[in-house]
């Protein structure tokens, strides 16, 4: 029996719980979040956001949804399915606040009206995506038990009897015509009697004379009544005129007082976590920059990434300049020690790595053309800032402070991030504090990333990858972003990387002031 | 309701423009001097005259029916001038404000659009008059089935039927009596503003009412006038519908009627610096037959700064033709004079000189040395390049090509070669080339080829340069000595 679109079953949504966001805004994920749920504001998704899986079965569950959505005939039906719903369900709510409000003359045919309406939406927004519930061959789970249950609720009577009873007032209401009379202060309305309008035959006149199609609707005037007391007023006369059809309008409204499914409405919010993340990457996919689907690791698995990238930057820049890089832990290194030049492209690194196993564990697809991810407990950063190396004595304090409390509350199944620590104290301090927040790092056995400038902190262990960011060594002053496996020294083997792009003294002499000479 | 003016079977799409590089040939052949003669002022014919050179025909019966109406223009040109200016009053005399129809209140749109009616069926009668009293002595086809439209849709059953009706409308409108159906959420839509009768008066006294309570006055005056202003809002806006057809209509005549009014200014323009005209004769488009009796530059002429020269030329049926000689020789006036014959004759007008008997091309293309580019020579070479490769997809075969200069701005060797293989690639598909160049490793490499016409420009035993172009084979040096010494006043 289909639950919700985001959990296998009841049990496991159940037990999910809100993961700590602190880690958030170190990660660069903030604005990236914030700019989804403005775009979902409706649908307030934040919690689905905020809450990150732990058992692996859930997650291929959401993979599993993620991957059928990319298919833009499924995502197509889904997307207007869902926003179709959501819309039924809050005009149903805002209608129910009118028929309960204080105000007596809010209960009235408009107002019933729209309650109509709301219901003829819904039925044709189910409807219309029954109809193509054959097209749509859905791979996932999820959206499989969705579709089971949607048919079943389709033929449901309750569905059926809603239906028929809406087709029936709206075939009454379009015979509907009446007259109005305005003199004064006073509006009369009688049936209409077929009385000839103006506008007959002034087209057969001039017809002739049109020269393509021409322009025919030159003032369009909204339809929306100017006074709604007076229209309600206006439309008690019509009642009075047909009295039976607007009584059978006042039992559809008792019976279909609340007519919104409570697992449609819900999954037509949850579905929206995943389409906000699609149409988030799609931009980004169209520059040029891969996501994949994870694989999950667990303690002794390896952990990768080709080609990741921060996907906070990659927004902020839309794609421009984005440099992507590889990283990979094989058993029993789970720890990377990072270091090389400022403004080298460590900090986009070390967020792109945090940001790719958050997304994952909501089980979201994380930038990279192939990745496997580990499945954490939580998130732990310390990130100082670089206008904080002069900073009040008080740094260093509040440095080890934050560190004691990582080490208090890390596991084997954490991932830590600590970006620059220690520079607020002298280099000889410094390198024994990082020698043995190292230590404990290796003895803790969690995942994750020390970014330092300190070389010695690349210490020769089985547990940590000694990691440097590379500046292009024909001009020491530009950055190449690029994070490479190696020891903290020298420069050859980035030349030799320059060279596969192409871009040594040699290669652009040739290329540029080369083929100027041949013209 | 169409007018058939500029094709006998359709109308002329205005404002589309079939040609690629309008904005290269009207700078090559320095096309807007001449557009602007034509137009006299007047934007409709500027542009009814442009749009007839960038959608050049390439049928000869299209063209001839073009020039039979032309040619009957120019016999009687005081009755095709009336009807323009008949079309020109009628529609300016509303100030086109028809985009102040949206914004207007329907009773305001209802009564401008009532105006607009019967000034545009007053235009119409007066147009039927010129029909009756001197459509008799036309003799082409279009003009002939325009009058005859213009007596048949617009007899006196018509205007006596639009009038009844346009008097009935007059009187409406005091009276707010309307319908209305149920909307989605059951307020009323679809107004319709009803006539009534005195039978239906009576009925409205025992109808419900509601009355404003006196508080809401305000609330209720907005209220009912909106409704008003809706019920009044569709036939007002069937009225303006049909003032917009009419003045479709009207848009479509003048837009028909400008380019002959254009043809005929040029003539006069023309006329007045006693310069002849012709009407060109086309042939057929694989031939490369092609004749001129003192055809001139069109442009130069309307500076009016300078006398301007004019000359004959014969192809004897070649196709490629190489122009030499020296700098300032006349040169370029010389293709413009034949490239403007070719697309104005082809737009069916007519053309500067005495005799024209011009081939029909599938496209006109140029490629002419950019003057004002200084920038370095690699980029000045990919700008020539890059400006070709565009044209590529456009040239077929049958089309006529005019290189003037093109890849002087490298040096003469590659430059030569570059021009040598696309002229030989352009030949092959049977593309007709006008090639002014000083590249003499290009030019003289065509000396043992039959299909080629050398042509010079003429200089005198004096070194007087005479601004005529002649038969005559490519000579090592160019004249730009001569240009020096004139300018620099010294002797050689």
């Amino acid at each position: 029996m289909f639950y919700s679109i985001l959990y296998p079953n009841k049990e496991t949504a159940d037990s999910a719980v809100y993961t700590s966001t602190e880690c958030l805004t170190d990660l660069g994920l903030t604005s990236v979040f914030d700019y989804i749920f403005k775009s979902k504001i409706a649908y307030q998704v934040e919690p689905f956001y905020f809450t990150t899986l732990t058992d692996p079965g859930s997650v291929k569950y959401r993979q599993a949804v993620l991957q059928d959505l990319e298919n833009p005939v499924f995502n197509g039906a889904v997307t207007g399915f869902s926003a179709l719903i959501y819309a039924q369900d809050a005009a149903l709510k805002s209608v129910r606040n009118e028929l309960e409000s204080n105000e007596r003359w809010r209960n009235n045919y408009l107002t019933k009206g729209q309650l109509l309406q709301a219901a003829e939406n819904y039925c044709a927004a189910i409807d219309g995506f029954s109809q193509q519930l054959d097209k749509l061959d859905f791979k996932s789970e999820g959206l499989s038990s969705f579709r089971d249950y949607l048919a079943a609720y389709v033929k449901s009577d309750a569905f059926a009897g809603l239906i028929s009873h809406a087709k029936r007032i709206r075939a009454g209401l379009s015979e509907v015509e009446y007259s109005m009379y305005i003199k004064d202060w006073t509006i009369r309305v009688r049936k209409y009697d077929g009385e000839p309008d103006y506008s007959n035959d002034i087209e057969g006149l001039f017809d002739k004379f049109r020269i393509g199609d021409g322009e025919k609707t030159f003032r369009k005037l909204s339809e929306d009544p100017v006074d709604i007391k007076i229209e309600t007023k206006v439309l008690e006369l019509v009642a009075g005129i047909y009295k039976e059809l607007f009584s059978d309008l006042d039992n559809f409204c008792v019976k279909y007082y609340g007519f919104v499914d409570e697992p449609l409405y819900r999954f037509s919010r949850e579905i929206q976590f995943y389409l906000a993340w699609l149409e988030l990457i799609a931009p980004l996919r169209e520059y040029g920059l891969p996501f994949c689907y994870p694989e999950l690791a667990v303690a002794q698995d390896d952990v990768f990434s080709r080609e990741g990238f921060d996907v906070a930057l990659a927004y902020k820049r839309r794609g421009d300049g984005i440099v992507t890089n590889d990283f990979e832990l094989t058993s029993p290194e789970h720890m990377i020690v990072l270091t090389g030049p400022n403004q080298g492209g460590k900090t986009t690194f070390t967020r792109a790595f945090g940001q790719m196993h958050y997304l994952a564990a909501l089980g979201l697809s994380v930038p990279g053309r192939s990745a496997s991810m580990f499945l954490f407990d939580k998130i732990l950063t310390h990130f100082g800032r670089e206008e904080d190396l002069n900073a009040q004595s008080g740094q260093l304090k509040s440095d080890l402070r934050r560190l004691k409390a990582i080490f208090d509350t890390a596991t084997d199944k954490s991932v830590v991030l600590i970006n620059e620590i220690f520079s607020s104290t002298t280099i000889s301090d410094a390198v024994l504090l990082g020698k043995k927040m190292i230590d404990g790092l290796i003895r803790l056995n969690c995942h994750g990333i020390v970014v330092t400038f300190l070389d010695e902190l690349a210490v020769s262990d089985p547990a940590i990858v000694s990691m440097m960011s590379l500046v292009n060594p024909d001009e020491p002053g530009k950055r190449t972003f690029k994070i490479v496996r190696k020891p903290p020294d020298g420069l050859a083997y980035a030349i030799y990387i320059a060279s596969r792009h192409g871009l040594t003294y040699d290669q652009l002499h040739e290329r540029l002031i080369g083929g100027e000479a041949a013209v | 309701m169409n007018v058939n003016l500029m094709f006998r079977d359709r109308n002329v799409e205005f404002g589309v423009l079939g040609t690629f590089g309008k904005e290269l040939l009207l700078a090559d052949l320095e096309l807007p001097r001449i557009l602007k003669a034509m137009s006299a002022g007047d934007e409709t014919i500027y542009s009814a005259c442009e749009t007839a050179l960038f959608q050049p025909l390439t049928d000869i019966a299209r063209i001839k029916y073009r020039q039979d109406i032309l040619a009957d223009a120019r016999r009687s040109p005081e009755v095709v001038r009336a009807l323009y200016s008949v079309v020109v009053d009628a529609t300016t005399s509303q100030n086109h404000s028809f985009r102040a129809f949206s914004t207007t209140a329907s009773s305001s749109l209802y009564r401008s659009a009532l105006d607009f009616l019967s000034d545009f069926i007053n235009g119409l009668f007066a147009l039927r008059q010129i029909a009756d009293k001197s459509g008799k002595g036309f003799t082409s086809e279009g003009l002939r089935n325009l009058f005859d439209l213009f007596q048949r849709e617009m007899d006196d059953a018509y205007f006596k039927k639009v009038r009844e009706k346009l008097r009935e409308l007059q009187d409406a409108g005091d009276e707010t009596y309307f319908s209305a159906k149920l909307g989605h959420y059951l307020q009323g839509v679809n107004y319709v503003f009803r006539k009534t009768d005195r039978h239906a008066k009576r009925a409205w006294r025992t109808a419900a009412s509601y009355t404003i309570p006196d508080k809401e006055e305000q609330t209720g005056q907005r209220d009912f006038s909106s409704r008003s202003d809706r019920a009044l809002n569709e036939v007002a806006n069937t009225l303006a519908a049909a003032a917009k057809s009419l003045d479709s209509f009207y848009t479509l005549l003048r837009n028909e009627l400008a380019f002959y009014i254009g043809c005929l200014n040029l003539e006069d323009a023309l006329a007045a610096e006693n310069k002849p005209v012709c009407m060109p004769e086309l042939l057929p488009m694989p031939g490369f037959e092609r004749y001129g009796r003192q055809l001139y530059d069109v442009s130069l002429v309307l500076t009016k700064k300078t006398t301007v020269v004019a000359g004959d030329f014969d192809s004897h049926g070649r196709p490629l033709m190489i122009i030499t000689g020296a700098n300032q020789g006349g040169k370029s006036t010389f293709l413009r004079s034949i490239g403007q014959a070719q697309i104005m004759a082809q737009a069916g007008m007519i053309v500067g000189g005495e005799v024209c008997r011009f081939p029909i091309r599938s496209g006109l293309f140029t490629h002419f040395k950019r003057e004002e580019d200084s920038r370095m020579k690699s980029g000045k070479l990919d700008e020539e390049l890059t400006r070709l490769a565009r044209a590529l997809e456009f040239i077929k075969p049958g089309a006529v090509v005019m290189f003037n200069e093109s890849f002087a701005s490298t040096n003469e060797r590659e430059g030569s070669e570059i021009l040598r293989q696309i002229t030989r690639a352009f030949r092959e598909i049977g593309v007709e080339i006008f090639s002014v160049t000083h590249l003499y490793a290009y030019s003289e490499s065509y000396m043992s080829n039959p299909e080629t016409l050398y042509l010079r420009a003429q200089r005198l035993e004096s070194g007087e340069r005479t601004f005529l172009i002649e038969e005559g084979l490519p000579q090592v040096t160019a004249y730009g000595e001569d240009l020096y010494n004139e300018i620099f006043g010294e002797k050689a």
